[in-house]
């Protein structure tokens, strides 16, 4: 099935610098429907509100951290299904052992580019 | 005499004055008595005195080499000027990259969303842009200067306590003992380890590689020939 270009794609970080360049890279990639929050709480009220069809996150965020932003969205049957991507710095073995155990669909190590973000994204959604 | 039997013979001595009638000539026995008591007394305190003075002599160093030490650490310079100038350098550092990246970055943005069908316009705006992501970079420059303040600051603080701990013979408390903060615990938790020095300890590679050994069928749904096969 084709991958939709227009769907809502939510970024999760704390960082604004970090948002905008992964804005410009969705861009790049011809993603432009981008939504933002500045950590788990705010994206998961986020996603109360609005169907995602990405989650990009980021791992360390205060109050909610992008893995229990993920356990709560994997424990959510509404939202249980919905592609998640950890972009992180957190890159220990266990945080990807932990983080592919909670449910999360592909694992991207900063700093990354267009490249990397294009293909773990193929992957998780299909090519296009 | 030693002191204990000076105070034995002065509790015989009390005992047979008390049996006895004080009005005569054993007044002369009372004043012997009072004499001994003074003696053991004297004993007692001088040896006493002695030793409780070794002891505060010993505190005493013990305290002036302690105020020596902590007077060389240089405290007040640490908390009230190398400490917040540090703070202060960091937090520097953060807002000139966050400045020198926001140029950039709108540099980046306003090239990519230019109109490229007038190419004069449009070769003099790249060039005016890439001039200013130029200049940004200048910021690199600045934050070593910052960073290297603030690692000669850490140096000293590090070299004054390392040689506070020699000389006072300071030992690291046991770690098991101590307990866990919750900002610890929440990190612990919630794993968050931070980026590691030197690039990714993990890295996408084999990140990548993990994903797909753990996304691979378990051994339980192999059936009996695959199976097979790994044993051969």
């Amino acid at each position: 099935m084709a991958v939709d270009m227009t769907m809502s794609i939510l970024v999760v970080d704390d960082y604004k610098t970090m948002i905008r360049i992964i804005r410009n890279l969705l861009k790049q990639i011809g993603f432009e429907n981008v939504d933002d929050a500045s950590d788990g709480q705010e994206a998961f009220a986020k996603m109360q509100e609005n169907k995602y069809g990405l989650v990009i996150s980021d791992w360390n965020m205060e109050p909610m951290t992008g893995y229990e932003l993920l356990q709560k969205v994997r424990g959510d049957e509404g939202m249980k299904a919905t592609p998640f991507i950890m972009v992180t710095a957190e890159s220990k073995t266990e945080n990807v052992v932990a983080a592919k155990r909670a449910g999360v669909n592909n694992y991207i190590v900063k700093p990354f580019n267009a490249g990397t973000l294009k293909s773990k994204m193929s992957a998780v959604l299909g090519e296009f | 005499m030693p002191a204990a039997n000076v105070a034995a013979q002065v509790r015989t001595s009390l005992a047979a004055l008390k049996a006895s009638d004080l009005q005569g000539a054993q007044i002369m026995e009372v004043m012997k008595l009072a004499h001994q008591l003074t003696d053991t007394m004297k004993l007692f305190f001088s040896s006493l005195d002695q030793s409780i003075c070794q002891e505060f002599n010993y505190i005493a160093d013990y305290i002036s080499r302690t105020r020596n030490e902590i007077a060389a650490l240089r405290p007040n310079d640490i908390k009230t000027q190398r400490i917040p100038t540090a703070g202060a350098e960091l937090e520097a550092v953060v807002g000139d990259t966050e400045r020198a990246t926001e140029t950039i970055m709108s540099a980046a943005e306003e090239v990519l969303c230019d109109d490229e069908e007038d190419f004069d316009a449009y070769r003099a705006n790249v060039e005016a842009r890439m001039m200013s992501i130029i200049e940004a970079c200048s910021f690199q420059d600045l934050a070593g200067q910052r960073v290297s303040k603030v690692v000669n600051s850490l140096r000293h603080v590090e070299e004054r306590v390392a040689r506070f701990a020699e000389v006072m013979g300071v030992r690291d408390a046991d770690e098991g003992q101590r307990e866990e903060t919750p900002q610890e615990k929440r990190d612990r938790e919630q794993l968050l380890n931070g980026p590691a020095l030197g690039g990714p300890e993990t890295s996408q590679d084999d990140i990548d590689a993990m994903f797909a050994e753990m996304d691979s069928p378990p051994v339980s749904d192999l059936d009996q020939s695959t199976i097979d096969s790994l044993f051969d």
